[in-house]
This record gives C-alpha cells, sequence and structure tokens, in this order.
C-alpha cells in the first residue's frame, strides 16, 4: 500500500492537491462562510483527478502488478490522505479560535459560523460528501468527472448553506458555541461528523471496487 | 512451451464483436498479431490484461488463468503501446523509481543497460520524447522487470522505417535472450521481417494462427509475397 501512495503522491497528483490544503486556514477568516474552505480543498482533490486522467493514470495503474481494488484504494487513501492535512490545519484554526482568540471583538461579532468542533464534523461530512458524490462517481466509468463534480458542488453548497443557517434557528443557537461553552455537546457533533465521514467513505470505497472491477478501461 | 493461451474469447460492443479467438504464444518466439484497423486486435490485447471484460473465454499464462492470478502474472509479463503516452511531463527516472517499487524482479543493471542500448536520457519526460522512443520507454520499463514476455499493442504505429527496423532488431535480440514477443501491427512488412508465427485476425475472428511458415504454405500461391497473401484473404479471397 506503500508503494501505491507513493505513486499517488509522485505521479498521479497535481501541485495544486497539497496547495490547495491551506485553505483549511480559512477557518481563521472572519465573516466567511468558512466551510467553503472544505470545499476549495476537494477542488484542488479535482484538479488532481483531471491532471492523473490526462497522464492515463487510471490505465498505467491497472496494468501494475496489484489487485484492481488496490488501485481504487490508492485513490481513496490520497484523497483522505489530503483531507486529514487539511483538517489539522481547520483544527489548529479552531483551536485557537476557542482559546487565545475566543473573545477577539471580530470573532464575536460574526454572524457567520464560527470555528468550533461542529465547524470541523461539518468540513468532515463536505469531505465524506466529496468521496461518495465525486470520487465515487468517477469510479462508475474510471473517466467521466464533469457530471460528478457539478452534483458535489451543488450538494456540497447545499450542506455549507444548511449548516450556516441551523444556528440561526431557535434552541439550535448552540451549534454556534464560543470558545469552550457546550463543550459536550460540540465533541459529540464532531464526533458525528467524523463517523459521517468515515461510513461514507468506506461504502463509497467498497461500490468504487465493484464500479472499477466492472468497467472497461 | 505455451506462454500465453488464450481460448475462445469473446467480447461483444454495440458495434463490433471479438468471437471465439483463440491462440497460443509460445516461449522464445516472436508473434505478429496482424489484422487491419479495427479488426479488434486492441480489444484482444486489452482483454489479456483484464483492462476490459470479456464476455466469454479465458486467457492463461504460465499454465495459470488470468483471473485469480492476476498479481503474480503481471509481474511475469509486459506491455508496451506506441500510442498511449504515461505521465507525459514526469521525468523518466521518477517514473522507473515507482514502478521498480512494484516489483521484486526489477533489475537496476537490466536497466542501466537497456537505458544506454536505447539511447534514453532518463532526465527527459515522455512529452520530451519522440514516437519510436516512447515506445523505447515502455519497453525499458517492461524489460528492467524482467518480463518473460512482451505484449506490445501497435509499438511500430507511427514510426519511420529506420526506428521501425531497429525496434524490430530489438525484439530479435529480446528473442535470443529467451523472452517471447507478441505484437500487433498492421504492417505486414513487421510480420515478414522478424515474427516467427502469425495470428492473423479479421472482422474480430481469428482467421488463422500459426508458424510463418505453415501460414505461407497454407495460404500463399506460389512465389506470393506475404503481402499479397494478407491483401488478397483481408479481400475474402481463400483460394491459393
Amino acid at each position: 500500500m506503500r508503494n501505491i501512495m507513493l505513486k499517488e503522491i509522485k505521479l498521479s497528483a497535481s501541485p495544486l492537491a497539497f496547495l490547495f490544503i491551506a485553505f483549511g486556514l480559512m477557518f481563521f477568516i472572519p465573516g466567511y462562510p468558512i466551510l467553503c474552505g472544505a470545499f476549495f480543498v476537494t477542488l484542488g482533490l479535482f484538479q488532481s483527478f483531471q491532471t492523473a486522467r490526462e497522464a492515463n493514470d487510471i490505465v498505467f495503474s491497472a496494468l501494475l502488478p496489484i489487485a484492481k481494488n488496490d488501485v481504487v484504494k490508492g485513490k481513496y487513501l490520497f484523497v483522505c490522505f489530503i483531507e486529514a492535512c487539511a483538517l489539522a490545519l481547520m483544527t489548529i484554526a479552531a483551536v485557537i479560535r476557542m482559546t487565545a482568540l475566543a473573545d477577539a471583538p471580530a470573532y464575536r461579532a460574526n454572524a457567520l459560523m464560527t470555528a468550533n468542533p461542529f465547524a470541523l464534523g461539518m468540513a468532515l461530512v463536505i469531505f465524506g460528501l466529496f468521496n461518495r458524490i465525486f470520487v465515487g462517481g468517477f469510479f462508475k466509468t474510471a473517466y467521466k468527472q464533469g457530471r460528478p463534480f457539478v452534483i458535489y458542488i451543488i450538494v456540497a453548497f447545499l450542506a455549507i448553506s444548511a449548516a450556516e443557517a441551523l444556528h440561526h434557528f431557535r434552541g439550535l443557537e448552540r451549534l454556534n458555541a464560543f470558545g469552550t461553552e457546550h463543550l459536550g455537546l460540540q465533541a459529540t457533533l464532531l464526533a458525528a461528523g467524523l463517523l459521517a465521514f468515515a461510513l461514507i467513505t468506506f461504502l463509497s470505497y467498497r461500490k468504487a471496487c465493484r464500479d472499477f472491477e466492472r468497467t472497461d478501461l | 512451451m505455451s506462454i500465453v493461451e488464450v481460448r475462445h474469447l469473446v467480447k461483444r460492443y454495440p458495434a463490433f464483436e471479438l468471437s471465439d479467438a483463440s491462440f497460443r504464444v509460445e516461449a522464445g518466439r516472436i508473434t505478429g498479431f496482424i489484422g487491419r484497423n479495427g479488426a479488434g486486435k486492441t480489444t484482444t490485447i486489452k482483454s489479456m490484461f483484464n483492462l476490459i471484460h470479456p464476455d466469454g473465454g479465458e486467457i492463461d499464462y504460465f499454465g495459470r488463468p488470468l483471473i485469480g492470478n492476476e498479481k503474480e502474472i503481471k509481474k511475469r509479463i509486459g506491455y508496451s503501446t506506441g500510442t498511449v503516452n504515461w505521465y507525459p511531463r514526469k521525468k523518466i527516472r521518477d517514473i522507473a523509481g515507482i514502478v521498480s517499487r512494484f516489483y521484486d524482479t526489477w533489475d537496476d543493471g537490466a536497466y542501466r543497460k537497456y537505458l544506454a542500448l536505447f539511447e534514453l536520457n532518463e532526465s527527459k519526460a515522455p512529452m520530451e520524447l519522440s514516437e519510436g522512443m516512447k515506445v523505447k520507454f515502455n519497453l525499458l520499463l517492461a524489460l528492467s522487470h524482467r518480463a518473460e514476455v512482451l505484449i506490445l499493442d501497435e509499438p511500430t504505429s507511427g514510426l519511420d522505417p529506420f526506428s521501425r527496423n531497429e525496434l524490430l532488431d530489438i525484439f530479435t535480440g529480446l528473442k535470443k535472450e529467451g523472452v517471447a514477443v507478441f505484437f500487433s501491427t498492421h504492417i505486414i512488412s513487421d510480420i515478414e521481417k522478424c515474427a516467427d508465427d502469425i495470428v492473423y485476425i479479421s472482422k474480430g475472428k481469428i482467421v488463422s494462427a500459426m508458424s510463418k511458415t505453415e501460414f505461407a504454405g497454407r495460404f500463399s500461391a506460389a512465389e506470393e509475397s506475404l503481402e499479397d497473401t494478407m491483401l488478397r484473404l483481408e479481400r475474402g479471397d481463400f483460394n491459393a
């Protein structure tokens, strides 16, 4: 598996996939829908899939002495690796905002979602949606990327809008907790996001393996 | 000994059918797979690598079925094509460095030997190579992991006569080292020059699979060249 990951990083990936990890730092921006940062990270991954297609990466990988499932596994591992790096940056930003900058006026006066564990959980949901809709959709043909990406954009922005809107509803204000307020609820929401990400990604991976096995390259 | 055995291979597309294709590739021999454009050569070769899924038939390598032994078999075979460009902007050195990790049979000595023989500069990227050099680059990867059989899809297409000749000489050299070579082509003179066996495909059907000598004995009229024989057969005239 180490070899297939190295192949993904050194041959298949676009440099943009790595550069766009930095969008995780958008969690620092006040008055901005911070979950767009998660979307931009996946935009880099989309570019990486395009670069790989131009390089005939899938056929090249299928010719290597590995199981076809490993070709799919390599792509999912790479995508999850980039998402994990971005999540690490988002987590650093969220922790700083929750501690050292907890009372910063720019963040307190922010009408939009604040960076807290719920936001991190939602970023994981966005990543899960990308893995299911785009990566899974790509492996239906191992070629077509436009349609799954357009569907993903629509669904991702609906999810971002919903996440941004929720805390404005009566009774859901605690979703937008500042500092260490409602930490129990916030931790639960983060765990739920992580579970959703893991489940969606795993189910998508299994389906992609089945689809890829049936695909004529 | 048969290194590759294809039995009753069937693949159906809406507008084309590869039907009941059977043939063998023998150790230490060069087999030319000839047919006109669209005859089914690439479909057959892709099936031989499980890149497409046949609707019927079996493919064995080294006496074992491809399905179920794909990983082990792929370590012992090499693929090259004249038409596909892998990672056009990456350096040959970097591509080879990654590929080598997948093969416990990778031989750095062989890599250096063929790099020099093919006059390839490993600091170059595939996009900087001519068509002939691209084929050689693909061959370099296959030969560096000590492939026992090379399956090559149209390796001579698009090459100038000098590069084609050079490549066919390389095939003959590899044969002497015990490597089986199976290559598809629509250029009859390629077969005439170096093939020991001929697999002839037309409209999705294998018309014949035999040695070049047998082929000439069965299909060619007296004094008729292989090229004239093939052209006549392709017109549907089987009476020499």
